[in-house]
């Protein structure tokens, strides 16, 4: 028996490398999908990363020198060119004569704050002119002989738990969806291409003629699907590994690292859910009466574990999540992100949910086999 | 949200830790003029050490998880087997690490100071280095949290109406010393060195950059002299040469009154309000030389009614610690003119900034000015000393103490220049009351791969007042010194005196506030 599924999936690994398309469409997702988030999150840093060199438009700076020497002296300038940020900062008619008085000198910040490419900028100019009324606050106190400790009646030193790992952890939840995404797309071609594409070709018939028994046929379908699930994964864990060391995630403050603990976590995790994935598509394709409509059945049947997948990552309802299928393995691959303990319990019994739901649907192909109605599509 | 009033938190919070580094960074004052009243928390420990392995922890400033631990070296590196003390350290990990053998190694100044109670001073300063590299603070022995040698004395209530120009210092001296459980002839910079290169092994870093900050300079120097094989590049600001003796810092405050006073004379804001700032000073100074001022004030921090005697050792010293801040410093004039008027309100603002301590561990400040830089002075440069405040003040105290310590001298090739082919970047700032940028130009005589740059704005310690820091990230991605593009110093970012007890910005308007304080 095992001799047959295996002659059979090789069979079936020989007609899918012969099927470009197959081959290409896992190729396009394992290997595109990283890149694109890659590039993706250049862009965004470099968008909400305030420049070095911050150029804003400051009105009236003949009234107040020091204050713009200041801001000079934390790269903070007013030059009219291009680069030039669309925040305002205007200096006020009676500036001086309120400062030379100890009264509070008045600004405007005029800024979109609803613009994410200016928040950061926005902060950081609200920080420096903090900074510098925080600085002559204390220094008009020791100008009349008290110490600046006395307004500061309160001290709070803050201990962030986070660790390095979990601070680019939230990054990682959205790499993670995309790579159990991958278990999905790689196969998904072949899968469509083994069962309704073979009806087509009427070549089903034809195998199902041979002396193997259905449930043979079924095992290496899924098997075959399997694989090619199974090594689109690597290859995108593969190219992530590579692209993400390109990301300038420092800017952030954190960096983004995929070990190769967390890799050969992945794998051993996703092998369930790509057993399940190949064992829905084959069925959702067996159903379809035909190539195409097998491709529209599955485009709608794989946003059900995206769902799963991306309610983990944003964390909606963590407790009915942790253990259905997709989602307590993300929940479980994110705590080992993040340094903390993996949840064992959760994550065995959201395996075995997985594992559940392929045999019970690899059942259902194997008696729907057995039906005239699905081997010649009527 | 910033809405133009102040929020008094965030205002100290933000300024804080600018004065605490201005002031800490430097170089020693006479033992009897600053030292024995700092209450530092723990003494020297008897307990037998253990070696700390390496840990999470948090240290002060800083929200973020570090990591911490110690090592154990012998006291006395001659005897191995011998008493063991824990060298503390502490790791802030790169960002991203692409260089996992290589560590930033910053030194801190003092002497006496701890690196890793200026921790995110540090991670401020270089965040840019940090982004692909470890930076290394080490508590040097004698410091911090290593063993340290600090002097308990007598309680600073009193530091309003104390009179500091009659502290006995030998028996002050004698008194710290009796405290102290460690062999302090053991903690020179030499041994420290050794303990510093323990810690690089123990690490396993393969490779080091170097910056060290006022003191921390002749660590780094040391460091040049005897393991070249493990810098990759070296930082040294606010330079203290090989071939100086810290005591002759009196030069150095000298040279930064003056450079005060003509900046006053030559900007027109500060020339129209204060046009006989020179005769002022000069005015305040004899006057405190003569006699101190008793007057009846109110206590910066209690508000409560004290007495205030104000000497000639407070009034200098508090001018002397204001040129470290660029933002202090800018007080200067404002209070010096206050004072010639009988007004000593900001003076004593200014002299209360330092009132509790300057954070040094005085007993390791004694082993190495007195073991290194104090058996050093000879008849000439004794006589040069004498010819101004500081420099007497600096050799009364330390003919006074260093017998009582009786730290053994260093060996006379310990003061040769360095000579060295590591890619080494000097930084000095023009006004710098503590190192001038000539002892910059000594230090660099023997080097063949430096170059020395001047901050026309900055005083002590370039790197926070500049964009050194940017350069420094620079050389040590580049390791080259050649190629530093160094104009950004050249910006100004000096910043404007303060024309009365408010105001920085204005003339017009200021006389009219400053007619109505006076009436």
């Amino acid at each position: 028996m095992i001799a047959q599924i295996r002659t059979m999936l090789k069979k079936e690994l020989t007609d899918a490398a012969r099927d470009k398309r197959s081959v290409m469409a896992g190729l396009y997702y394992a290997i595109g999908a990283p890149l694109m988030m890659c590039g993706m999150f250049m862009l965004l840093i470099s968008q909400v990363t305030s420049p070095d060199a911050l150029n804003i438009n400051i009105e009236h700076s003949e009234r107040a020198p020091d204050l713009v020497k200041f801001l000079a002296s934390n790269d903070i300038t007013s030059i009219d060119d291009s680069s030039r940020k669309d925040i305002v900062l205007s200096i006020s008619e009676d500036y001086a004569s309120n400062m030379a008085k100890g009264l509070p000198a008045e600004l405007t910040l005029s800024a979109d704050n609803s613009d994410e490419k200016l928040q950061s900028s926005i902060r950081r100019l609200e920080k420096s002119l903090q900074l510098y009324s925080a600085e002559m606050g204390s220094l008009r106190l020791i100008a009349r002989g008290i110490d600046p400790k006395v307004v500061q009646p309160i001290k709070v030193n803050v201990e962030d738990q986070a660790t390095a790992d979990s601070k680019g952890g939230m990054i990682l939840g959205v790499a993670t969806f995309m790579m159990i995404y991958a278990v999905f797309i790689s196969g998904m071609n072949l899968a469509i291409d083994t069962s309704a594409g073979e009806r087509e070709r009427n070549s089903l018939a034809l195998l199902l003629s041979h002396p193997v028994t259905t449930r043979q046929i079924v095992w290496a379908k899924m098997a075959a699907v399997t694989v090619f699930a199974m090594l689109g994964l690597l290859l995108t864990l593969v190219i992530s590994k590579i692209a993400y060391g390109f990301v300038p995630w420092q800017e952030l403050g954190f960096s983004v690292n995929l070990t190769p603990e967390f890799i050969a976590l992945m794998l051993i995790v996703s092998l369930p859910i790509a057993l399940m994935a190949a064992a829905l598509q084959l069925f959702v394709s067996f159903m379809a009466k035909s190539f195409k409509e097998a491709q529209s059945y599955l485009t709608i049947v794989l946003v059900v574990p995206m769902m799963l997948s991306l309610a983990a990552s944003y964390n909606i309802a963590p407790d009915t999540m942790q253990w259905l299928p997709v989602s307590g393995q993300m929940q479980a691959l994110i705590a080992f992100i993040k340094g903390k303990e993996i949840p064992m319990l959760q994550l065995l019994l959201s395996s075995a949910s997985t594992l559940a739901i392929a045999f019970a649907l690899t059942f259902g192909m194997e008696k729907s086999l057995k039906s005239e109605k699905i081997v010649f599509g009527l | 949200m910033f809405d133009g009033t102040l929020d008094p938190t965030r205002q100290t919070t933000s300024l804080q830790p600018k004065y605490r580094l201005a002031l800490k960074t430097i170089l020693p004052a006479v033992l009897a003029l600053s030292s024995y009243s700092f209450p530092i928390a723990a003494m020297a420990n008897t307990e037998v050490p253990q070696p700390e392995a390496q840990h999470a922890c948090y240290v002060t400033g800083l929200s973020e998880q570090v990591r911490c631990g110690s090592i154990l070296v012998p006291e006395n590196h001659q005897q191995p087997e011998g008493k063991q003390i824990a060298i503390h350290y502490t790791v802030l990990p790169a960002i991203k690490s692409n260089f996992g053998a290589e560590a930033f190694l910053a030194i801190a100044g003092g002497p006496g100071q701890s690196a890793i109670d200026n921790a995110a001073y540090f991670d401020k300063v270089f965040s840019k280095v940090r982004q692909y590299r470890d930076i290394l603070l080490i508590d040097q022995r004698g410091t911090g949290r290593s063993n340290p040698l600090n002097c308990e004395g007598e309680g600073f209530e009193a530091g309003l109406a104390l009179n500091d120009e009659s502290i006995d210092i030998a028996a002050t001296t004698q008194h710290c010393l009796d405290e102290q459980t460690a062999d302090i002839t053991q903690y020179g910079s030499e041994s420290a060195l050794k303990d510093f290169e323990a810690v690089r092994q123990h690490l396993g870093y393969s490779k080091l950059h170097l910056y060290g900050i006022s003191y921390g300079s002749r660590m780094a120097q040391l460091y040049m002299r005897h393991y070249p094989q493990v810098l990759e590049t070296v930082t040294l600001d606010g330079v203290v040469p090989m071939q100086q003796s810290v005591v002759a810092i009196g030069d150095a405050i000298e040279r930064a009154t003056q450079i005060l006073l003509d900046e006053c004379q030559t900007t027109p804001l500060c020339q129209q309000s204060f046009p006989t700032l020179a005769a002022d000073f000069a005015k305040v100074d004899s006057r405190l030389a003569e006699a101190a001022i008793t007057t009846t004030t109110r206590h910066p921090l209690t508000g409560e009614a004290s007495e205030l005697l104000l000497t000639r050792s407070k009034f200098m010293g508090a001018i002397r610690m204001a040129m470290y801040g660029a933002n202090i410093r800018a007080l200067l004039p404002y209070a010096i003119n206050q004072a010639a008027q009988d007004n000593f309100q900001p003076i004593l603002g200014l002299y209360a900034l330092n009132m509790d301590g300057i954070g040094l561990a005085m007993g390791m400040h004694s082993s190495v000015v007195c073991g290194e830089d104090w058996p050093r002075l000879d008849d000439a440069m004794r006589q040069q000393l004498q010819s101004n405040y500081f420099g007497e003040q600096m050799l009364i105290g330390f003919d006074e103490s260093c017998p009582i310590w009786n730290m053994p001298a260093v060996s006379e090739d310990f003061s040769d220049a360095i000579a060295s082919d590591i890619p080494t970047l000097l930084l000095s700032g023009e006004n710098d009351p503590a190192t001038p940028p000539s002892w910059a130009e000594l230090a660099m005589e023997k080097m063949t791969n430096a170059t020395h740059l001047i901050a026309p704005y900055a005083t002590h310690g370039v790197a926070h007042q500049s964009c050194a820091n940017n350069l420094i990230a620079d050389l040590v991605n580049s390791r080259d010194v050649a190629q530093l593009d160094s104009e950004c110093l050249s910006r100004d970012v000096s910043r404007n005196f303060y024309l009365n007890a408010s105001t920085v910005e204005t003339t017009t308007a200021a006389n009219d506030a400053q007619g109505a304080s006076n009436d």
